[in-house]
């Protein structure tokens, strides 16, 4: 298996670095699927097994849970095994996860599917999320907030390309006694496979001590960077960790509070049709893509602290001014404000790996984001459920619909003083957590 | 010269279905701007 080792992926003299982000973005834009998974919630309830939509709905939820745990979990191996061998076993586990499930939905079992893209796919999309952070950030030192956007905005970009693909394929296999949704999950199997493959035969690692040429490392403009390594067990133990994760758990909350619902959002607010309400849901996936890209990239100039202090402040404001823009009834500027909110939620997303390297240099750093994804995790399951309870709460209080948004949106703002603070709070890490002993040492 | 066909390979690879993709979300949206 030497093909697949650390070693066999070292990049020869005249490689070009640009090649890095579309190996990255190949896997990225498969595993980002999964935020279009709700298209096939009503197919599998119609798949002629008695499935509800509840119980469809864990799958997706098992394959965030895993997702978050499986980067936190199998973070250390990553940063050993290297990108390839984890984009391979990334591959092997979402796609034989669909494969899976597609047995699953043929067989009428329920538990297939969830063991399928749920627990194993789940596996694959953890694996496949951190796979090629710590190699873009090590083949852009000079600029790891752009080259990390991209990988994740190829993520936000997996939903954009996944629904409709899932929607088309389900239609093209529709027939008297089939929905198509289990040949729906063969034909994309195949097809996120190949995509895949094809990113993890493209991807290669930097020669040891490599750099751009004409760069040279730190002294950095920016106080919070270091050329210090920090392992996975000690940056877990730094405030620093934990004000990140407060900081990503936040902005996922408040994020979520606007994507989870948008449609329906638009629809009570502004009492429009659920086809113009679904044409906001698909114009915010767009920002949200480009977002990742934009901000992060920002960030590169202006420093990781700065630019998530925008996010918090600005989107504060932003969301208190979402009411504002459903009194006066004003569509359109509902639209810029939610846009602009929405591409700072994939913004928050795309340059935590880049402020982390900041914070705790490049050594085990894919470790290190994938402890900081069960953030995420935590802040899916919180997010939607804390804007549920309170819109339902407000709804059989009597409160119009139009306005039964208006306290969700106060509270996002809420969540997002409480990242400010959080990231108010961010200082370079003491010295003592630093490893003085090379690598080799470490692993012994 | 081999060097700039995989790189032109690579990123059409990747921004073929990216622009697929955009193009389909912004149909999707297009209601949000013509219906009332």
């Amino acid at each position: 298996m030497t093909f697949l080792s650390r070693e066999a992926t070292i990049a020869r003299p005249g490689f070009s670095r640009w090649l890095v982000p579309p190996a990255a973005i190949s896997v990225h834009i498969c595993i980002g699927e999964v935020y279009g998974f709700s298209v096939f919630n009503v197919p599998l309830t119609q798949a002629g097994a008695g499935w509800t939509i509840p119980q469809v709905g864990w799958v997706y939820s098992i394959a965030l849970v895993m997702l978050g745990m499986s980067a936190a979990v199998f973070g250390k191996w990553v940063d050993r095994g290297g990108p390839r061998k984890t984009m391979v076993v990334s591959c092997v586990c979402f796609c034989g996860g669909l494969l899976i499930s597609a047995l699953g939905v043929k067989l009428k079992s329920l538990w297939m599917v969830y063991l399928g893209y749920g627990f194993l796919g789940g596996i694959g999309l953890g694996l496949g999320y951190i796979s090629p952070v710590s190699t873009l950030i090590k083949w852009f030192p000079d600029r790891p907030g752009m080259a990390t956007g991209m990988a994740i905005m190829g993520f936000g970009g997996g939903a954009l390309i996944g629904a409709p693909l899932g929607v088309r394929l389900m239609d093209q296999f529709k027939s008297t006694t089939s929905v198509g949704v289990a040949e729906a999950f063969l034909v994309m199997s195949i097809l996120y496979a190949i995509s895949m493959l094809f990113g993890a035969s493209l991807v290669r690692v930097p020669p040891e001590d490599w750099k751009p040429d004409g760069w040279e490392p730190g002294p950095h403009g920016q106080p919070m960077m270091t050329n210090a390594r920090i392992g996975v067990d000690r940056a877990w133990k730094t405030p620093q960790f934990w004000c990140l994760w407060m900081v990503l758990c936040m902005n996922v909350s408040a994020g979520i509070g606007i994507l989870g619902q948008a449609s329906k959002m638009c629809s009570d607010m502004f009492g429009v049709s659920p086809a113009v309400g679904g044409g906001f849901a698909g114009l915010l996936s767009i920002f949200n893509m480009g977002g990742r890209f934009f901000w992060s990239s920002i960030s590169d100039h202006t420093g990781r602290k700065t630019v998530y202090s925008i996010y918090f402040l600005f989107g504060a404001i932003l969301y208190c001014a979402v009411p504002w823009t459903q009194s006066t009834q004003n569509k359109t500027l509902f639209v810029v404000v939610t846009a602009i909110i929405i591409t700072m939620y994939g913004g928050g997303f795309a340059t935590i790996p880049a402020y982390l390297r900041d914070l705790f240099g490049t050594y085990q750093i894919g470790a290190i984001h994938g402890r900081l994804i069960t953030a995420w995790s935590v802040a899916a399951i919180v997010g939607p459920s804390l804007v549920n309870y309170i819109s339902t709460a407000k709804i059989e209080a009597g409160v119009p619909h139009a306005e039964a948004y208006n306290s969700t949106m106060y509270l996002m703002a809420g969540l997002l003083v409480i990242g400010l603070v959080a990231n108010l709070l961010v200082q370079p890490v003491d010295a003592k957590y630093r490893i003085t002993e090379s690598p080799k040492d470490q692993e012994k | 010269m081999k060097n700039k066909i995989l790189l032109a390979i690579a990123w059409a690879w990747v921004t073929i279905p990216l622009g697929w993709g955009v193009y389909q979300s912004l149909q999707k949206s297009m209601p949000l701007f013509f219906d009332r």
